[in-house]
């Protein structure tokens, strides 16, 4: 411990401190970025991280790749699936469950091993495969849920690996761009254990991870033997702070404590702006809603509830409350995206509409609904998430909805929300405030209603099981032609919004804060970015 | 003296037993099944009954609780279910940066605690013992964590002298006693003086001023002893005690660090409790509240002790 | 932790209470300037609190987001407006209410429970003294807001569970102090005498014990609200008590520290009224035991 530091000790240790800033200032030409995220702990750094989609994008991208990558070189169109460590995939011309990948060439771990199929399928194994050495519970209660479609998969050659889905399913490439893929070699090494792995990660992704202590800060350093050359970091490093605390985050980046910060609080943007910091924002595919649980007994299985909710909330209040920082809920997804289609429900604000709607539903002010939701303090996406649910809580009030919160940690509500709307551990709630990425057609749309993905196979939190719908789901999977299955995703969110099935509040403008030093960075229109590019400014 | 020391410490066994009893009742008194934060989502019954098993959860409560002693005697507090990490290992990284901070506040705490005591005993029902003591009853009155924000608006946010969060730029990992870092320690450990503050001068004064009106003192004084005697005969009294108040305020502060840990997002054991407590993270919260329980435990112990040495006076059965 | 009354060694005499004794107290508290502003305080809190709705300008609980965080000033905000457009001066009527019940609530109650558990022990003595009063040391031995938080943090988040962690914290100390001036009143010559005398063992303690105990015990257990208040609001900042909306101090610190950027003024002022509202227990409780003359 430091306080048995003496101090000669001590003044020895300042000339080195002084020492090296000299030799820093030289050698780091391209500078240090530090980075204030809203996570309160590293996330998982084993592959398949926790701490939702903000771990993706500091721990999983930035260490690992997947076989298949986002683009997250656009910021002004949304964002596409590219080449990954497979080069090209494709269905069967004829068995439309039989995909193929062809994986890239000479790709090496940072250990110095070796990428093929092999680590292809032992990194399947470690996420499926409850049997295998490799088995990873942490990894997988994070993977499990994002590759439903999968039902065996085998090595075909060195560099080849074929995947069988459970039906036909064209949305796999979009789920196996979760998959990330971590060095067997270096498990091996570390005596077969995840937990040292954790601490000495290997993947094959543009940064490696230098150094770490939980709970408090982790570096990333450049991989130089980068496969994309497009991508090797100009930075010399990247430090992770974990600072779940809005404030603190704005304190850090006023007091220089750190150059950029995720998810600055919305009171503090204008006077972030006015000491000259950056704000930066861009539409993304996000959605801040509660997830109702049409569980039996739940009062949301009334659709004049659902609808008068979804009239009862005051959108553009709740943007002041933002500082502007937000685009008001038309519908599940943002309004212009290509799946949105023209539902007839128009989500607005109506208290007369809604106040009739649950007079029509059996309530009235001398007999309110009374409910309980699921909130956390904090969260990756989760905007701010105590005072918008409490002024979602206020407006509900209004039209005789009384809600009582049960608060819990992020990683916590995370765990509810695998385990269900009639699990125990949702503790009787029968909504749950949850930030969705609507970025693909599973993980956007399909997981969170589909009758067969209740828990414990996936993630339909309310067991909302409709037949229609499962039919349309199943047309998306059997449509391999893309414009066609925009079609009939545009019916899917048509049904989404005319049922009212959700809760529609918000989507966030993924605002980040930064130093003016910070040069490079193009925001992509996506929950993860791209580090590579940029560089600090002296 | 010997003979005390051996009583006393005969006397800890069974409080020491009985925080370990508190401390694994905790998990027990939780609502729900405190496995269901640790069981993959996807779990089988019979995983279930395995999970049960190897936790120990289906044996009767003593023999668990035994168990778990076993555990803890040989250093195992078990794993954290949210990072996986041994709780050993977070509590022991999260104590030694309360230590910093909590010893640092003592100190201060403890100069200026005996200053306005001492000022206030010597010259009592002056004004200035009244500007005194109205520092000490502010002290103890303040809420500390609000002090915290305070500070922060007014020497972080206006100001930006200080940095408002955190235990350096580089965390708590590279702690040097450097400005870089003792700049972060500022604020909080200021805030957190307040309370041994208010209680020490409290302490002192009441001490000072009893010992001023002890008959032998004052015929002392009308003796012609000098104000220097006196002031030695004072302090060579109210030594011992300040000390003991100061040991157990240390005591206290590490134990009560969470309000001001959380404000300043310091990487302490509150930080730590507050993280177990919200991620339902048990073992961890059971360890770090065992770990801090026992520490006060032995420095109370050590207190009694020390007090006795320093003070013959004290008579103890 | 916050506090002075409760920690180090409690040694508190008992008094005599003779004739006359409560005309004394009363005239000597009267004459004392400093705990006769802090009883107008608690008492113009404690009226605030019964008479929130009549004189609270608006509604604690609904607002307008576009009057969020409106300075102190504001025209019909006298005190500004919180993060939800609510009213403050409103806001901290009524909170009050709650964070008073917060502070005094497990105060009593460990006062209630505490002399009992004390006096049994310290009359009684032998067995029943041992056993009582080694296992309030088990919880004697844990900081006591380490103790409170992790009551309240296996418990879970609540009010009545925030109740009962802070009873737990509280019992320890009031036992101690109600067993040490049992036992002191015990031997005294008076007791003696009555039980010479032939009295029985109730009528000593109804008569001698009670009148004699009691009144230090309470005077303690005064000195104690101020840290109950301290605590309780601590747990609702971390938000292990009162939950939202509902108006309490230590909460509407939490819900408001975004906001001390933009508004530093109004995110203080519940802490204002937590300082207030303590320190003036505190001068009141210092100011009753010089009157009632308990020595410590």
């Amino acid at each position: 411990m430091a306080l048995k530091k003496t101090s000669p000790f001590l003044l020895s240790l300042l000339a080195a401190a002084a020492l090296t800033g000299l030799t820093t200032v030289s050698a780091q030409a391209q500078g240090v970025l530090r980075i204030g995220m809203t996570a309160s702990d590293i996330p998982l750094t084993t592959g398949q991280t926790d701490q939702g989609g903000e771990g993706m994008r500091f721990m999983g991208y930035t260490v690992y790749d997947g076989l298949i990558n986002w683009d997250l070189s656009k910021f002004d169109k949304p964002s596409v699936l590219t080449p990954g460590l497979a080069t090209s995939w494709g269905v069967d011309a004829t068995d439309k469950t039989k995909w193929t990948f062809t994986l890239r060439e000479g790709v090496k771990f940072h250990d110095g091993s070796e990428f093929t199929a092999d680590a292809v399928v032992w990194n399947l194994d470690k996420l499926l495969k409850k049997d295998v050495p490799q088995f990873d519970p942490r990894q997988s209660a994070q993977g499990l849920s994002r590759i439903p479609a999968v039902a065996s998969y085998k090595v075909t050659g060195k560099y080849s690996v074929e995947v069988i889905t459970k039906t036909p399913d064209a949305t796999l490439p979009y789920q196996i761009a979760w998959v990330m893929m971590s060095s067997p070699a270096q498990w091996e090494k570390l005596g077969k254990s995840w937990d040292e792995f954790a601490k000495t990660p290997s993947g094959t992704g543009p940064w490696k991870l230098t150094a770490f202590v939980p709970r408090e800060r982790a570096e990333l350093s450049p991989n130089a033997a980068y496969w994309d050359k497009a991508r090797v970091p100009k930075l010399d490093k990247i430090v992770l702070l974990p600072l779940p605390e809005p404030n603190a985050r704005v304190a850090a980046l006023r007091s220089g404590q750190v150059d950029w910060i995720e998810a600055p609080a919305p009171d503090a943007v204008a006077s972030l702006k006015q000491a000259g910091l950056t704000i930066v924002t861009n539409a993304y595919p996000h959605n801040w809603t509660w997830h109702l649980s049409r569980a039996e007994g739940s009062p949301w299985n009334d659709i004049r509830v659902r609808k008068a909710a979804n009239l009862a909330i005051d959108r553009m209040g709740l943007k002041e409350l933002l500082g502007g920082l937000m685009i008001p809920a038309e519908g599940f997804m943002p309004p212009g995206n290509q799946w949105f289609g023209n539902p007839t429900f128009k989500v607005k604000y109506d208290l007369a509409e809604a106040k009739k709607l649950m007079k029509e539903a059996g309530y009235g002010p001398d007999k309110p609904l009374k409910t309980k939701a699921l909130i956390s303090p904090s969260g990756s996406g989760q905007m701010l998430p105590l005072p918008m649910n409490e002024f979602v809580q206020q407006s509900l009030a209004e039209i005789g909805i009384q809600i009582d919160f049960e608060v819990v940690e992020w990683n916590q509500l995370i765990n509810i929300w695998r385990a269900g709307a009639k699990s125990e551990s949702a503790r009787g709630g029968t909504s749950i405030n949850f930030t969705y990425f609507v970025q693909d057609p599973f993980t956007g749309l399909i997981r969170h209603l589909q009758c067969n993905l209740v828990a414990p196979n996936g993630t339909n939190w309310g067991h909302y099981c409709d037949p229609e719908m499962d039919k349309l789901f199943n047309d998306v999977r059997n449509t391999f032609d893309a414009k066609e299955q925009d079609k009939v995703l545009q019916k899917i969110h048509e049904k989404y919004v005319n049922e009212a099935l959700f809760l529609m509040v918000t989507h966030d403008v993924n605002a980040r804060a930064m130093s003016p030093k910070v040069k490079g960075f193009v925001q992509a229109q996506n929950w993860f970015q791209d580090f590579s590019p940029i560089t600090m400014a002296k | 003296m010997l003979i005390y020391t051996l009583k006393r410490l005969l006397y800890v066994l069974p409080v020491a037993f009985g925080v370990s009893v508190v401390c694994f009742l905790l998990v027990h008194i939780t609502p729900g099944d405190p496995l269901t934060a640790v069981m993959p989502i996807d779990a089988s019954a019979e995983q279930q009954a395995a999970m049960r098993a190897a936790y120990g959860f289906d044996k009767p409560l003593p023999v668990q609780y035994v168990i778990w002693l076993g555990k803890v005697m040989i250093g195992d507090l078990g794993t954290s279910i949210a990072s996986g990490r041994s709780v050993l290992t977070e509590v022991s990284r999260a104590v030694s940066n309360t230590l910093i901070l909590s010893a640092v506040a003592t100190a201060i705490g403890f100069f200026f605690g005996c200053l306005f005591g001492f000022v206030a005993g010597y010259y009592r029902g002056s004004a200035v013992d009244r500007i005194a003591s109205a520092l000490s009853v502010l002290g103890v009155s303040v809420p500390h964590y609000w002090l915290g924000m305070v500070l922060v608006i007014v020497f972080s946010v206006q100001l930006n002298w200080l940095p408002a969060t955190g235990a350096g730029p580089g965390g708590s990992a590279d702690w040097t006693w450097n400005w870089e870092h003792i700049r972060h320690l500022i604020l909080p450990a200021i805030t957190m003086s307040v309370i041994p503050m208010g209680v020490i001068a409290r302490t002192i004064r009441a001490l000072v001023a009893e010992i001023l009106s002890q008959e032998f003192v004052q015929a002392l004084a009308a003796k012609g002893m000098t104000d220097r005697g006196i002031f030695r005969h004072v302090v060579k009294n109210t030594a011992p005690t300040a000390l003991a108040v100061m040991g157990l305020q240390l005591g206290y502060l590490l134990g009560g660090s969470i309000l001001i840990e959380t404000v300043f997002s310091w990487p302490g054991t509150g930080f730590l409790l507050n993280a177990a407590i919200f991620q339902r993270d048990l073992p961890l919260l059971q360890g770090t509240i065992l770990v801090l329980a026992m520490f006060f435990v032995l420095l109370n112990l050590l207190v009694d002790v020390l007090q006795t040495a320093l003070d013959p006076r004290i008579q103890r059965a | 932790m916050a506090v002075g009354a409760l920690d180090g060694k409690i040694a508190i005499a008992p008094i005599q209470v003779s004739e006359g004794y409560w005309r004394g107290v009363v005239r000597r508290i009267s004459r004392d300037p400093v705990a006769m502003i802090a009883l107008v305080i608690i008492v113009a809190l404690v009226l605030m609190a019964i008479f929130a709705p009549y004189l609270a300008p608006a509604d604690p609980v609904r607002g307008s987001m576009l009057r969020r965080l409106r300075p102190v000033g504001t025209p019909g905000y006298p005190l500004g407006a919180d993060e939800l457009g609510r009213d403050m001066l409103s806001r901290l009527i009524f909170g009050a209410r709650l964070s008073l019940f917060m502070g005094v609530t497990p105060v009593l109650a460990a006062f209630v429970i505490g002399s009992g558990l004390g006096i049994c022990a310290g009359y009684i003595g032998g067995k029943l003294n041992t056993m009582i009063m080694r296992t309030i040391d088990i919880f004697y031995a844990f900081p006591s807001v380490l103790l409170a938080v992790a009551l309240s943090g296996a418990l879970g988040a609540g009010l009545t569970n925030a109740l009962v962690s802070l009873t737990i914290v509280f019992i320890p100390p009031i036992t101690r102090v109600a067993e040490s001036v049992t036992t002191q009143v015990r031997n005294r010559d008076y007791v003696e005498a009555a039980r010479a005398s032939g009295a029985g063992g109730f009528t000593i303690v109804r008569v001698h014990v009670l009148g004699n105990v009691l009144s230090p015990i309470f005077v303690y257990a005064t000195s104690l609200i101020s840290v109950s208040m301290i605590l309780a609001s601590g747990l609702s900042f971390l938000g292990l008590g009162v939950r939202p909306p509902e108006p309490e101090w230590g909460l509407m610190l939490n819900t408001l520290r975004t906001a001390i950027y933009v508004n530093p003024l109004v995110a203080a002022l519940p802490g204002v009224m937590i300082f207030i509202t303590s320190i003036s227990f505190n001068l009141f409780s210092d100011g009753l035991r010089t009157a009632m003359d308990v020595r410590q």
